[in-house]
């Protein structure tokens, strides 16, 4: 390991591996006083420092150790973001055993599975709400130990239960067993290998039930080195630094937020804004102006969306002038793109006159002002939001990676971008599109090592010769750069035998600010359909405009007047592809997707198969009657 | 955070009296003008720093700081006070007879400013006190009966008591602002009369506009403290709905005692401060107009807020100064030629069967420059209660927040 050499022959152990918890010891001894975290309660934000930090980690690793917790158990975790998410992941680590993120929308019946597919020893339920999930079931998960709480309020009837136990006691035990075992924790950190597992990011699961993947030590290591560090990864190749501000919003127990938070600050110190919930990131990103942003397609179109109302809500002077804006903002966008994300000189003299005029306030009012890389990933996204913001001014890259292979894949890099293409691959990493089914694979030290208790499956993911197959079906653009078509399982055959790629078309149905989901319909069938869902805020807002009254989601999304305004989307998005890729029909989804339902996974992707066999009912009404 | 005004990490920070750089700049530009005003350093404002207009704006300095205590019962507590006059005399006789000297019938005990000024404002606080518990019983309309019943009260007994008060059309002096140690000749800060400052030489007005200016200081930031914190947090939540202020555990009797307390302190020293400025005062002169005065300063200027009140003062203050040399060009242009001739010709009345609204002798026909006034204060308060509830400092709000939202409305 590298950084065995740097630390000196003569103290390094040759198993001494580079783990989450050693690289926040370090800011811990270095920078004590210097914030690392903030979190915003009861109206102000709170700041933790790092000598706080590593206190409380030390506290919870102790704690656990009191608990029982043995090198390789795992410690789940489900609950909204917040700094004790972060301390009991680096606890559990520093105690060699296993993280398990839940998330927080995870219904009763996916916690129980993933609770017993883990098999975790120690389980954090944030509040009442997630603990009223665990504890009807607890009876069938002999493996938990204890439930550890952090909110207080709603746990009366559970008083004096000895299955659970408050944050602040969990501390406290560990407080008084570090007393007692001083090195302990110490010699366990020191112990832990390059090849340990460290967490179980369980897969969304789109298609079966999630699958654990295991990343380990190593896997961290090998992704701070290799994701952050890339030449033109960021601009100016200014690495994340302590002065950089992160806002943390998405769930903690995806990959892509796990490494732009937990590992961004342990590996650069970056400081981690927590906010309040996923309701008032704007607010919240107002308030923070971060330095680095990483955010879901989802986020980017809704700051889209409401940046082109909210203008539209304007008076009637400010109305002109941001409408000015937009146009000066389209312009530049398309010019930066063509230049690889760089401004060229005409650019550079646009962006001057728009900045102060209208840029500089509007990015203000966002939140997105101070945003010095920012980043979408996780999911495609339609280009021409991609252009909106780079044409504002915001340097936004397209990243792409998955959970099995650290997120590190490709990413575009500063002054190369191109936009429609995930970049290039990462330097020093193998990436190949296998010239038959198109997959794109990948092989570096980033890999994962397997899925949780399933080698048969683990096998299938890997080729014979030890490449990961994605599952993604890629296409080289220019020889440099990767473009993802779409997942392999995903693809529609018609029944012409037209290959086609449903995303594309979605995405594009998506960058309407009217339109929340789409799903495109047609393997094995004569011609493409689709079934809209629309987004209630906007529509909502443009059927008030119209003064078109409406009741419920459903009501308003079968009103005539919507039902022409979608059509006039499909209209022009038609237009755009090949006969064929042709959207024929459509039908409105008549209620809003959820989590809970089973229609979407917990990252909001759509469950195929689960909404084709929902709404049956629609699909064959579209194919079933010639009209 | 530098550059993120909107990142608060204590409570300190969020309830700043001035939270951003760009504030503190701003203030401390406009103490420096208001500070330099006398010396008429700068261009456009020179005729400002005349000793006229300084008079002038003496009076609208004292008048800020009574309308900074009527601010805290009415503008944060929500009492309405028509009382205010009463205090403000309460104040005013208590130091003619601590500070003033004796002689034509009336009593004073010639103390220096340090004792008189606090103990007007004193006994005003401990009368305010007496009060109080009216407001738990009686709200809104009613309560400003009551308080105007104070004025009579109070306009009885100044005229009755010669001893203190001198009499109905006579008067009595006051001690002048002066600052010394005790009753020694020289007195240690000569305010009331011409002489240097740090070697500059200042008229006897332009120092009486700098002792004020700093009084006006220390209770504009007395009036911001009170309503930033705790206890005009407990105000605004009696004015808002008083029932569930005593639900979130705000004592209502013992609040708005203090409300009537701290804000009669002010119109106390207020009282003494005009008195001893211009030297003499009728106790006629304590009446209903003055508290009504009063209550168009907050209503004009911006109810609740501390740079509404001062803004109101020197409205309210200044405009009748400006009335009347508005008055006074257009009968210099009356003698010209031109559309403005005819301009200033239609507006006023020179005589009994010219058309016109303004008169320009001193008795009849047409107007009065002070019954223009009066008309535009009553107009003033009509509209800024319809259409500008936050008054002048709700307009500079508005501005503000126009190019706050920009390029949104909201």
């Amino acid at each position: 390991m590298t950084a065995v050499a740097e630390r000196g022959e003569t103290e390094a152990r040759q198993t001494r591996a580079v783990t989450l918890p050693l690289k926040v010891r370090d800011w811990a001894l270095r920078t004590p006083k210097a914030i690392a975290m903030r979190e915003k309660d009861y109206g102000i934000w709170q700041e933790i420092t790092w000598s706080d930090l590593w206190e409380q980690v030390t506290a919870a690793a102790h704690g656990l150790l009191a608990l029982g917790v043995e090198p390789g158990d795992r410690v789940s975790i489900q609950s909204e973001d917040r700094p004790e998410w972060v301390i009991l992941d680096v606890a559990t680590v520093a105690v060699r055993g296993i993280t398990v993120g839940l998330y927080p929308t995870n219904p009763e019946s996916e916690v129980k599975y993933l609770l017993s597919d883990s098999g975790a020893k120690i389980h954090l339920a944030e509040d009442q709400e997630q603990a009223d999930k665990v504890v009807p079931i607890l009876s069938d998960l002999p493996n938990i130990r204890k439930i550890i709480h952090v909110e207080p309020r709603g746990f009366r009837e559970w008083r004096g239960d000895d299955r659970f136990i408050f944050w602040d006691d969990f501390l406290e035990m560990g407080r008084k067993h570090r007393e007692e075992n001083p090195d302990m924790l110490e010699d366990l950190m020191s112990s832990a290998e390059a090849d340990e597992v460290m967490t179980l990011v369980y897969t969304s699961g789109t298609t079966g039930p999630p699958k654990g993947a295991m990343l380990t030590n190593a896997n961290f290591d090998f992704c701070l080195n290799t994701l952050v560090s890339a030449t033109d990864r960021l601009p100016g190749n200014i690495l994340p630094h302590p002065g950089d501000q992160i806002l943390t919003y998405l769930p903690l127990c995806h990959v892509a937020e796990r490494i732009f938070s937990t590992w961004t600050l342990a590996g650069y110190g970056s400081v981690l804004n927590f906010a309040e919930s996923i309701d008032t990131v704007q607010q919240n990103l107002r308030e923070i102006q971060p330095t680095l942003f990483f955010a879901v397609p989802r986020i980017w179109e809704k700051l889209h969306a409401g940046i082109l109302i909210k203008g539209k809500d304007a008076t009637f002077f400010k109305r002109i002038w941001f409408g000015a804006g937009l146009r000066l903002a389209r312009t530049i966008g398309r010019r930066k793109v063509a230049n690889g994300g760089e401004h060229t000189l005409g650019t550079r003299l646009l962006a001057a006159i728009g900045y102060p005029l209208v840029f500089r306030p509007l990015l203000e009012r966002v939140g997105l002002r101070r945003v010095r890389w920012s980043a979408s990933g996780a999911a495609p996204i339609a280009p021409e939001v991609l252009e909106f913001f780079i044409g504002m001014g915001v340097p936004l890259y397209e990243l792409y990676g998955m959970t099995e292979n650290s997120a590190v894949a490709t990413y575009n890099p500063v002054g190369r971008m191109k936009l429609g293409t995930v970049g290039i691959p990462y330097p020093g990493t193998g990436l190949r599109i296998d010239p038959e089914t198109g997959e794109v694979q990948t092989k570096h030290a980033g890999v994962f090592k397997g899925y949780w208790q399933l080698p048969d499956k683990t096998a299938a993911t890997f080729t014979d010769d030890g490449w990961l197959k994605t599952g993604d079906v890629g296409e080289w653009v220019d020889g440099t750069h990767v473009k993802i078509v779409d997942r392999i399982k995903d693809i529609i055959i018609t029944s012409g035998g037209k290959n086609v790629a449903p995303s594309e078309i979605e995405n594009k149905l998506k960058t309407s600010p009217f339109i929340k989901e789409a799903m495109v319909i047609g393997d094995r069938r004569n011609y493409l359909t689709c079934l809209v869902g629309i987004e209630l805020d906007t529509v909502g807002d443009w059927a008030t405009r119209r003064g078109i009254p409406y009741t419920t989601y459903r009501d308003l999304s079968e009103k005539p007047e919507v039902l022409e305004l979608v059509q006039k989307v499909i209209d022009e998005t038609n237009q755009d592809f090949a006969r064929v890729e042709s959207i024929r029909k459509f039908r409105m989804i008549p209620k809003e997707l959820d989590h809970e339902d089973g229609e979407l996974t917990a990252t909001q992707k759509l469950k195929r198969s689960a909404m084709e066999g929902m709404f049956a009912d629609l699909i064959d009404d579209m194919y079933g009657s010639r009209s | 955070m530098r550059g993120r005004p909107l990142l608060y990490t204590s409570y300190e920070a969020d309830s700043a009296m001035l939270p951003s750089a760009s504030k503190k700049v701003a203030m401390g530009v406009l103490l420096l003008v208001a500070f330099t005003l006398p010396l008429q350093l700068i261009p456009g404002l020179k005729w400002l720093g005349s000793n006229p207009w300084l008079v002038v704006l003496g009076q609208a300095l004292i008048f800020a700081i009574g309308a900074l205590g009527l601010n805290i019962l009415t503008g944060l507590a929500g009492q309405v006070s028509l009382g205010h006059a009463f205090f403000m005399g309460m104040g005013a006789y208590t130091a003619a007879i601590l500070g003033g000297e004796t002689g034509r019938g009336v009593v004073g005990f010639g103390l220096p400013i340090w004792i008189w000024l606090p103990a007007a404002g004193i006994v005003a606080a401990l009368i305010g006190i007496l009060v109080a518990p009216t407001a738990v019983r009686v709200r809104g309309l009613y309560l400003a009966f009551v308080t105007i019943a104070l004025v009579f009260v109070g306009d009885h007994i100044f005229r009755n008591l010669r001893i203190v008060s001198g009499g109905p059309g006579v008067g009595r002096t006051w001690p002048p602002l002066e600052v010394k140690l005790w009753k020694e000749e020289e007195p240690l800060l000569a305010v009331s009369s011409d002489g240097s400052w740090f070697g500059i030489d200042f008229s006897r007005q332009a120092k009486q506009y700098i002792f004020l200016l700093g009084l006006l200081i220390v209770f504009a930031l007395f009036h911001k403290n009170i309503a930033r914190t705790r206890l005009g947090r407990a105000f605004a939540a009696i004015r808002d709905r008083d029932i569930a202020a005593e639900i979130m555990g705000v004592d209502e009797v013992s609040y708005k005692a203090l409300a009537f307390a701290v804000s009669s302190f002010f119109a106390g020293v207020s009282g003494a401060l005009l008195a001893s400025f211009f030297g003499s005062r009728t106790p006629e002169s304590w009446d209903l107009v003055l508290s009504v005065t009063f209550i168009a300063i907050i209503l004009i200027g911006g109810a609740g807020t501390t740079a509404g009140a001062i803004l109101g003062a020197f409205f309210v203050v200044m405009v009748p100064r400006l009335v009347e040399n508005f008055t006074r060009l257009l009968g210099e242009l009356t003698g010209g030629e031109g559309v403005l001739a005819a301009i200033a010709n239609f507006i006023l009345k020179s005589g009994a069967n010219d058309f016109g609204l303004i008169g320009t002798s001193v008795i009849g026909p047409g107007l009065s420059t002070f019954q223009v006034n009066l008309l535009l204060y009553g107009l003033l308060i009509v509209v800024f209660l319809i259409f500008e509830p936050l008054g002048l400092y709700g307009i500079w709000l508005r501005v503000r927040n126009y190019w706050k939202g920009w390029p949104f409305s909201y």
